[in-house]
Order: structure tokens, then C-alpha cells, then sequence
């Protein structure tokens, strides 16, 4: 009887988040007459939606819809890669060796962890406007330098204390014992560390590359054409006039498949990194 | 090999004292063993000596070298941790080979010198596995080859055999024992089991609160303790002490500890000039106590039967005189019982005196 | 009637048999030690008898009364876990009064079984102690304590010693024993040192793989063990067990090993025949081998140290003796150290032989 209660419990919870979902892959494949019909499966699957991101052109349906999209969904899409890759990285590699640096040597005392957190507490609509002079006046405005730069920083906070924690889980005996055979700090960093917490990396990365990814008030506010992310377009989706669902669905899938791939790839990493556990 | 020297060596942690002006001296293919209490500094020292630690004050010496400014890397000093340094992503082989990979050996000789060391230690069989599958003692080994592989000129053990099952324990001690002969190691063993001290050491420093008591042979600390805490700290059971003062009786020097006493004539010679007027406590080690069921003569003393504690080839019988209780160890060949009343005799030459307020030797104990 | 009975216990974890057919009692006032190697069982057999876990089959008896059914908090069982569990945000008071506050006791009953209950274990004087200033030995009785005070009719110790350092464990050994002589509760503890079960117990179950294969008092386990396992299990050094070989020679019985032949003839009426032509083993406590400098007894067998081991005292000696490998433990003779010779005597009279491949006892 329990078990047949908690399967339920377990069906609904997926059915609930699951389908906004389905209805986005089923939207994504239909033609605008049948974007407020009910039923899952189109009748008449286009895959027009999915085209006309690349290649726009006027959308189907003549111009009932109003839309000012006039550029393909590449230039974003690579936009993106780019602001939240390149500042995944920055702030992982910073973030690893500052989180060594307080696991091991105890830098910035016992409550640098917390301070650093304070930051993430003020949300980031309150210096978006301080932010924005500045960056125009050092002309940061409308380049990757300023998003990658500004994602690293802010992502910062939770790479270091994500990853002091797989640092504090290595005994600091395995370090010294390596240094004791010669090895220079960067040589135990890199034969013995890193290794050692492979898993509890990828996991971070994966965890800060979406939250990059996703990010739009910043890149909304910093990027006027060059640099334009994919949430920042996402939005000129929705028209004054009416809402193209289907190039909206279809935009909004693609967006997914960066990070989906991100994790297939470091999957494996993921699992061995949580279940090395402890010896005896 | 070579040997170890460390001049008035001090270490603070944030206020506590870890480390008071430690002096000492391990000529070379000696095992010098470290033994105390947790927490009496023996980590640290270790640690100081591998260079992972500087110390406040002081000088540390390998061979002749005073290597404070070395870094722990160049030191050639091996180690071997209470938590064996045996990384779980790589192989038993992977994991010996590492101070050689560090040195930049080539793949043959790396290849040559880990099976040696493998099968010198008997764990071939582990070389192909990872240590997730391992066992307690089979940890402790790899690692061990590991620190031998790239031959330390100097081995330091913090508790090697801490984590390992009694029996184990037995057999891995003796084997580290005779590793160190074969091979004349200079050898730093830290423990705090004073069992493996005197049964591993060619000399045994006994440390308390970061401060050396006293360094000598096994039988030197054990006959002659210097303090009341190396007297209560080597020796299983634990020496019986009573307080006592020493008096004048007739013609006789006699050590009054009120429910009982010794008499000392014979060794008057022995004793502390100061120790007439002072608070003093008498030491005796439970196998000097001998048990008998009617009075000898004049000195035994009645006393009841408390506790009795079978220890297989022993039994260690607490027998309460007056207002003190004393650890008798006997053969397994009597049996006594609860509330027996029987009386107490001291091997007079083996009685160890201290002084109450200092806890040093009041007394010279003669070697046997 | 015994205070606990337990009776063909059989636990499996999927296809792991854990304990496979465990049965004992324990009188009132009895100490009960369950002692094996880690793996052996003896800590879910424990649980069991907590309720901690249910048994695959097999019954457990409290006071005659079935519990198999019984939840862990009715079948008034106190059970002191390894690391004692002590609460350590509430005082030394309030942790023995825990259990209490659910029965609904008048503020001074509470009050007054607490007092009492903590004179019983010696901790009255740090009633109002914070938890977290206390020694170790403190912490045990704390814990111990907190399960009296419920008027459990068995005691259960998981391992109460293992944490501890040698010196510590020493002493909380002995108040362990006088706090059990004092309480007289029935106790079952479980170890895998047999120090500890020898010097606490009153009677020791030997366990290896989910059986028991011996059981019995200190004296009993320690001078006949039945086994080849618990032979070399229990003592310290472990027993010497050399392969040997009985030959009978006209009136003689002699035992063969290495180069060595050994005198066995005054044991011939306790082996009653039974060892020859079968592959024995000679078991021989390194305490029954008694060395001296010069050859006095003329049985003695030469032997060379290889390596002298200080132990208080004593010493353990390694020697190597007609090709075959022994300890010896005796007091300490100056001078004797690696490489010197001496002659070694058997004490015949507390030899053991076992038949090698069903490791059972013949003499």
C-alpha cells in the first residue's frame, strides 16, 4: 500500500513538471492555427518554427503577426556560448584556487565563506543602473569583455564555496604526503587535487554555466547589438502586437540543448565524483 | 640513512602551546619511538621534522644539515600517515609509482622498482586493483611501499597501526620491526599505545603536553621512570601510588604511607637528600606486589579483595588496604574471590618514590 | 529463569547471511560477551535483540516473553551505542532524565529516579554540567546512566571501548567492570577485543561468520578453546599453531615438526588414539614456553632469538627453533636479545592438538 502511494505521489510530481514541457516540444511543431488548440500531438506538424529561427522569414500566416525579428538565431545562440562559457570557466579556475586557499591555508579567516555570500544577497537589480555607468564609461558597454567579466564575478561567490567543499572532503594528508615526495604546491594541485575532485568540478561548473546561461537582466542592460544573448532575444519573441508560441516553444528548446549537452558530457564525471566516497 | 637532531624546538597554535622547547637527539638506523598521551604534540612533531610545520623557535637538523629553510619536498623524508595517503582514482601500482612519477623515473624503472617493493611487502595481488576494495592492513601496506619505494633516507610513522584490528596490529608491529633491521632505517615511530612503544623501540621519548619527560631504552623508562607520568604512563597495569612521607622509625628509614609501609634502610643511599621533609608518593608496579593468605611477618599487610580481572595467562586482583586500592598482578594458577581477605607483601628494591608537589624521582631506582 | 533467551536467530541482508543460526541465554546478573572479528555478525545479533532489526527467523525472549513483535522503545532494553550518542545541547540531568519525561512523572519522581539512577553510575557531582566539558569516562557512565534510568531489564553495549586510547581504555575497563559487579543488571556487550571480553565478561561467545563457535568463561575459552580460530583468537601474543605430524613409536608418542621431535608421550590417554596418521596441528601458548640462558632441563630444545619485544615486565621473544617459527613470553632475562641463543622447555601439560582440516580440539 505505501509503495503503490508514493509511485502516485512520484507520477504526479513528474506529470506536474514535466509537462509545460511537452506542451513546448508539441508547440513547437505546430502551425498557428492550432497554437491554442488542446490537443499534444499536432495535427498538421510543421517544422517551419524551428526553420525560421535560422532563416527568418516572414512568419506563417502572413502578416497577421506582427514580428521585428529580422536575424537569425545563430548570432545569440554563439553570443551566449561565449558570455557564459568564457565566464564559467573564469570563475571556476578563480574559484578553485580560492576555495583551496581557504580550505588549506585558511585565507581570508573564518568568515570570508560568509561574506563572500553576502553578495549574493542584494539582488541585482539594485546596482544594474550603478553598473551601468560605470561600464560606459570605461566604454565596457555592448562587448564580452563586460558579460564574461561580470558573470565570473558574480558566479564567483558560489563556485568557491560549491567547491571548498569537495576540497575539504580530500584529507589534507594526501597533499602533504605528495609534497613530502617532491612535489612543488602546483604539482599536488594538479596530480593530486584536481583529480580527486573531478566530480565535485564538473558538478560546479554545470551548476554556474546555467545559471550564466539563463541570465538576462544584465545582458539585457549591457548589450545593445553586438553581444546579444539568447534570453535577451528570446524576449523580442513576444511582439506588441500577439505572441509567435510556436517560434517561442521552438527558441526556448534550443536554448535548452547547450546545457543538456554540457551535462550529458560530464555525466560520467558527475558519478564517480559523488560515490568515491570515503575508505574505511 | 641519517640521523635526526632537534635543538629546543617550539610550536604555537593559536594560544595553545603545542610544542615546548623540544630537544633530542635519533642517531642514524635507530627506531626512536615518540610515544604519549592524544594531544601531547607527537603529530606536530613528526611534522616538524618532514618540514610540514615550521616551528616558532628552534633548529631541526637531518644528518648534518640544518634544514629549517628546506622545504618538506627536498628534505628526502618519507612519511607514513594515520590516514594512509592512498589515492582512490588510481591503481595499487598507480599509487606506488607516484613519488616516482614525481621524480620523472622512466616507465621501465618505475615498473621495476614497484614490483619489487610490492612483493618485498607481499601485495602483488593489490597492484591491478583500487583501494576502494582494500582492507584496513592492506591500506597501511600500500601506502608503506609507496614511502619505501623512492628509499627516504629517513621514515617517520604517525601511528601506522591505529586504525588496524588487534590481531593485526600484533603482526604488522613485529613486521615494521624487523623491515627497520634488515634494512637499517632511521625510523620515527609515534604511538600512544605504550605496549608498542617498549616493544617496537630502540629508545622511547615520553611526551606530555608538548614537553619530552624522559628518553630511554624500553627497560631504562620502565625500571627507573624519571617522572610520576612516565612511571603511570609505561607499564600496563598501571603503576599503584600512594602518598606517603619518609620517617625515621628506631634505626630504620622507613616510607610511611599510613594504611601500609616500606622500609627503605637498604636504600637509603638512594634517596633525595630533600626527600625527609617532603609530601612524597610511593610507586609500585602491580607485579611487585605479592599476595599471600596469611601474614609473612612484619611487613605484609591485610588488605580485602575489591576486583578481579582475568587477562588470560594473568589475573589482575585490586586489592584494597586501608583507604587505598592496589593492582596485584598474579598467575592464572590462583583464584581469588570478592571480599577475600588475604595480605599484601612489596618487593622492597622495586619501590619507586616521587616527589608529590614536581612528580619527579624522589629515589634512584637501580637498572635490573 | 534467564533473563534473555534467544533461539535460532538467522539474519539475511538480500543474499548476505549475516548471522546464521545463533542461539544463547543470558541469566540475571549476567555479563554475556559477544566477541569476533568486524563482519562476524555480532552487532546485528545486538540490534536484534534492540529491535533494531527484524530477524529473518529465530525468537527472542525477554523474561520468557516473546519480543519479536515488540518495537524498540517497549521492550525496555537499554542500549549504549559506541560513541555513547549523548545529547549535547541539554545538561548531564536532562540526559538521563530523557527517556523519563515520556512516562509523565511528577517533577520530583523525575527528580528523584535521575538522583538516584546517577549515583548509581557515580555522576551525581556533574548533574549540571554542560555535556560538552566532559571526559570520556564521564560521557560513558552519562550514557550509561540515560539507559538505566528506565529500569531496563537488559543492558546492551555496542563496542563500549574501541574509541578510546590505550592508556584511557585501561582505565574505563576497570570502571566498567565495577559499575557491572555494582548494578548487577543482565548485560550483553559486544567487542572485537578480546582483552575486553576476557576481563568484563562472565561468559564469552566466540564468533566467526555468523555462528558461534565457542562459548564459555574467560578461564574455559582461554585454557580449551575448541576451535583452531578461537584458539588464535583469544590471548595476546596469539597462540603459536605449528603443522605437525603424532608418531607413535612403541610406548612413546612423540609429535613432529620442523626438525624438532616433541616428547608427547604423557598426553597419549587424553589424545586416546585419535590424531594419528591424520594432519594435526600443535598449539602452544607463547607463556608455556619457558626459556633460560643455559640448557637445565634436559628436554630443552635450542633455539635463536630473532627478535626481543620489551612488554612491561616481560618479553615477547621470536624465535626461530629447528626450522620452525614461535613466540615465547617470559620475564625479561638481561642480556638475551637478537641473535642470542637459548633453550626452550614445553610445559607438555598445556599443549593443545587439533585435527587440521576440521580445526577442532583433540586435546
Amino acid at each position: 500500500m505505501k509503495t503503490a502511494v508514493r509511485y502516485l505521489l512520484l507520477v504526479v510530481v513528474s506529470v506536474w513538471t514535466l509537462a509545460p514541457v511537452a506542451w513546448m516540444v508539441s508547440l513547437s511543431f505546430k502551425g498557428p492555427t492550432e497554437w491554442y488548440a488542446p490537443n499534444l500531438i499536432p495535427n498538421q506538424p510543421i517544422i517551419d518554427n524551428y526553420v525560421s529561427l535560422f532563416i527568418p522569414t516572414n512568419p506563417i500566416g502572413g502578416s497577421f503577426f506582427f514580428t521585428s525579428i529580422t536575424e537569425p538565431i545563430t548570432r545569440p545562440l554563439i553570443n551566449s556560448l561565449i558570455a557564459a562559457g568564457l565566464g564559467t570557466l573564469l570563475a571556476v579556475m578563480v574559484g578553485f584556487l580560492a576555495a583551496y586557499g581557504v580550505s588549506r591555508y585558511r585565507a581570508g579567516g573564518t568568515f570570508i565563506i560568509f561574506f563572500t555570500l553576502l553578495t549574493r544577497m542584494l539582488p541585482g537589480a539594485t546596482f544594474v543602473a550603478p553598473l551601468m555607468v560605470f561600464y560606459a564609461s570605461i566604454g565596457f558597454i555592448d562587448t564580452y569583455a563586460a558579460l564574461i567579466l561580470l558573470y565570473a564575478a558574480v558566479t564567483l561567490t558560489y563556485a568557491i564555496w560549491l567547491m571548498k567543499g569537495f576540497i575539504d572532503e580530500i584529507p589534507p594528508e594526501w597533499e602533504e604526503a605528495a609534497l613530502l615526495e617532491g612535489a612543488s604546491p602546483w604539482t599536488v594541485l594538479r596530480k593530486v587535487t584536481i583529480p580527486l575532485t573531478k566530480g565535485g568540478l564538473a558538478a560546479s561548473a554545470l551548476f554556474i554555466f546555467i545559471l550564466n546561461w539563463s541570465e538576462f537582466l544584465f545582458a539585457l542592460v549591457i548589450s545593445v547589438t553586438e553581444v546579444t544573448t539568447l534570453p535577451v532575444q528570446i524576449s523580442k519573441y513576444v511582439s506588441a502586437v500577439g505572441r509567435m508560441y510556436g517560434t517561442m516553444a521552438s527558441v526556448g528548446l534550443v536554448a535548452t540543448i547547450p546545457s543538456l549537452l554540457l551535462g550529458y558530457m560530464i555525466q560520467k564525471h558527475l558519478v564517480t565524483g559523488f560515490t568515491f566516497g570515503r575508505i574505511r | 640513512m641519517v640521523g635526526v637532531r632537534l635543538v629546543n624546538v617550539s610550536k604555537k597554535a593559536g594560544k595553545r602551546q603545542i610544542l615546548k622547547n623540544v630537544s633530542l637527539e635519533i642517531p642514524d638506523k635507530e627506531l626512536f619511538v615518540i610515544a604519549g598521551p592524544p594531544g601531547a604534540g607527537r603529530t606536530t612533531l613528526l611534522k616538524v621534522i618532514a618540514g610540514l610545520i615550521s616551528p616558532d623557535a628552534g633548529e631541526v637538523y637531518i644528518g648534518n644539515q640544518m634544514v629549517n629553510t628546506v622545504p618538506p619536498s627536498d628534505r628526502d623524508v618519507g612519511m607514513v600517515f594515520e590516514t594512509p595517503p592512498v589515492y582512490p582514482n588510481r591503481t595499487g601500482f598507480q599509487n606506488i609509482a607516484f613519488p616516482l612519477e614525481i621524480k620523472k623515473v622512466s616507465d621501465s624503472q618505475i615498473k621495476e622498482q614497484v614490483q619489487k617493493v610490492a612483493e618485498f611487502l607481499q601485495i602483488t595481488h593489490l597492484l591491478d586493483r583500487k583501494p576502494a576494495t582494500y582492507s584496513g592492513g592492506e591500506l597501511q601496506r600500500v601506502a608503506l611501499a609507496r614511502v619505501l619505494v623512492r628509499k627516504p633516507r629517513l621514515l617517520l610513522l604517525d601511528e601506522p597501526l591505529k586504525n588496524l584490528d588487534a590481531k593485526i596490529r600484533e603482526r604488522t608491529r613485529v613486521e615494521l620491526k624487523r623491515l627497520q633491521r634488515e634494512f637499517g632505517m632511521t625510523m620515527v615511530f609515534s604511538t600512544h599505545d605504550q605496549l608498542e612503544a617498549t616493544a617496537v623501540g630502540d629508545r622511547i621519548a615520553v611526551m606530555k603536553e608538548g614537553m619530552i619527560e624522559q628518553i630511554g631504552a624500553p627497560k631504562e623508562v620502565y625500571n627507573s621512570p624519571k617522572t610520576v607520568f612516565v612511571a603511570r604512563f609505561i607499564g600496563s597495569p598501571t603503576m599503584n601510588l600512594a602518598e606517603c612521607t619518609l620517617k625515621r622509625k628506631d634505626d630504620r628509614l622507613v616510607l610511611d604511607a599510613s594504611d601500609f609501609n616500606v622500609d627503605m634502610t637498604m636504600r637509603a643511599h638512594e634517596m633525595d637528600r630533600e626527600a625527609m621533609s617532603q609530601e612524597l608518593l610511593l610507586g609500585v608496579r602491580p607485579e611487585d606486589i605479592v599476595l599471600l593468605d596469611s601474614p609473612a611477618n612484619t611487613k605484609s599487610f591485610e588488605g580485602e579483595v575489591e576486583l578481579t580481572e582475568n587477562f588470560g595467562d594473568e589475573r589482575v586482583v585490586t586489592v584494597r588496604v586501608g583507604k587505598v586500592s592496589l593492582n596485584c598482578l598474579t598467575g592464572k594458577d590462583r583464584v581469588f574471590k570478592y571480599g577475600q581477605k588475604l595480605h599484601v607483601k612489596f618487593k622492597e628494591e622495586k619501590v619507586h618514590v616521587f616527589h608529590k608537589q614536581t612528580g619527579i624521582a624522589a629515589c634512584v631506582t637501580s637498572q635490573m | 529463569m534467564p533473563k534473555l533467551v534467544v533461539r535460532n536467530l538467522r539474519k539475511l541482508f538480500g543474499t548476505f547471511e549475516a548471522v546464521k543460526n545463533v542461539s544463547f541465554q543470558v541469566e540475571e546478573k549476567e555479563t554475556l560477551c559477544l566477541l569476533g572479528p568486524s563482519g562476524c555478525g555480532k552487532t546485528t545479533i545486538l540490534r536484534i535483540i534492540a529491535g533494531l532489526e527484524v530477524p529473518t527467523s529465530g525468537e527472542v525472549l525477554l523474561d520468557g516473553v516473546l519480543v519479536n513483535d515488540l518495537p524498540p522503545q517497549r521492550r525496555q532494553i537499554g542500549l549504549v551505542f559506541q560513541d555513547y550518542a549523548i545529547f549535547p545541547h541539554l545538561s548531564v540531568f536532562e540526559n538521563i532524565a530523557y527517556g523519563l519525561r515520556v512516562r509523565k512523572l511528577s517533577e520530583a519522581e523525575l527528580t528523584r529516579k535521575v538522583r538516584e539512577t546517577a549515583s548509581l553510575v557515580d555522576v551525581q557531582s556533574i548533574l549540571d554540567a554542560p555535556t560538552k566539558k566532559l571526559g570520556l569516562s564521564e560521557m560513558q557512565r552519562v550514557a550509561i546512566g540515560r539507559s538505566l534510568a528506565l529500569d531496563p531489564k537488559l543492558l546492551l553495549l555496542d563496542e563500549p571501548l574501541s574509541n578510546i586510547d590505550a592508556k584511557a581504555r585501561e582505565r574505563m575497563r576497570t570502571e566498567l567492570g565495577k559499575l557491572q559487579k555494582d548494578i548487577g543488571i543482565a548485560t550483553v556487550y559486544v567487542t572485537h577485543d578480546q582483552l575486553e571480553a576476557m576481563t568484563l565478561a562472565d561468559r564469552i561467545a566466540v564468533m566467526r561468520d555468523g555462528l558461534i563457535e565457542q562459548m564459555g568463561t574467560t578461564s574455559e575459552i582461554y585454557d580449551n578453546p575448541k576451535t583452531l580460530f578461537v584458539a588464535n583468537f583469544i590471548g595476546s601474543p596469539s597462540m603459536n599453531l605449528i603443522d605437525c605430524e603424532l608418531v607413535y613409536n612403541r610406548e612413546e608418542a612423540v609429535l613432529k615438526f620442523g626438525d624438532l621431535a616433541l616428547d608427547v608421550t604423557e598426553l597419549t590417554q587424553r589424545i586416546e588414539g585419535k590424531g594419528e596418521g591424520r594432519e594435526l596441528v600443535l598449539g602452544v601458548r607463547a607463556e608455556d614456553l619457558s626459556l633460560d640462558a643455559k640448557k637445565t632441563n634436559p628436554v630443552a630444545i635450542e633455539a635463536e632469538v630473532q627478535l626481543a619485544e620489551p612488554v612491561g615486565a616481560k618479553s615477547i621473544y621470536h624465535l626461530k627453533m629447528g626450522g620452525v617459527s614461535l613466540l615465547a613470553k617470559g620475564y625479561g632475562m638481561p642480556n638475551i636479545d637478537a641473535g642470542s641463543k637459548v633453550w626452550a622447555t614445553f610445559n607438555i601439560d598445556k599443549v593443545h592438538l587439533f585435527d587440521k582440516k576440521t580445526e577442532h580440539a583433540i586435546v
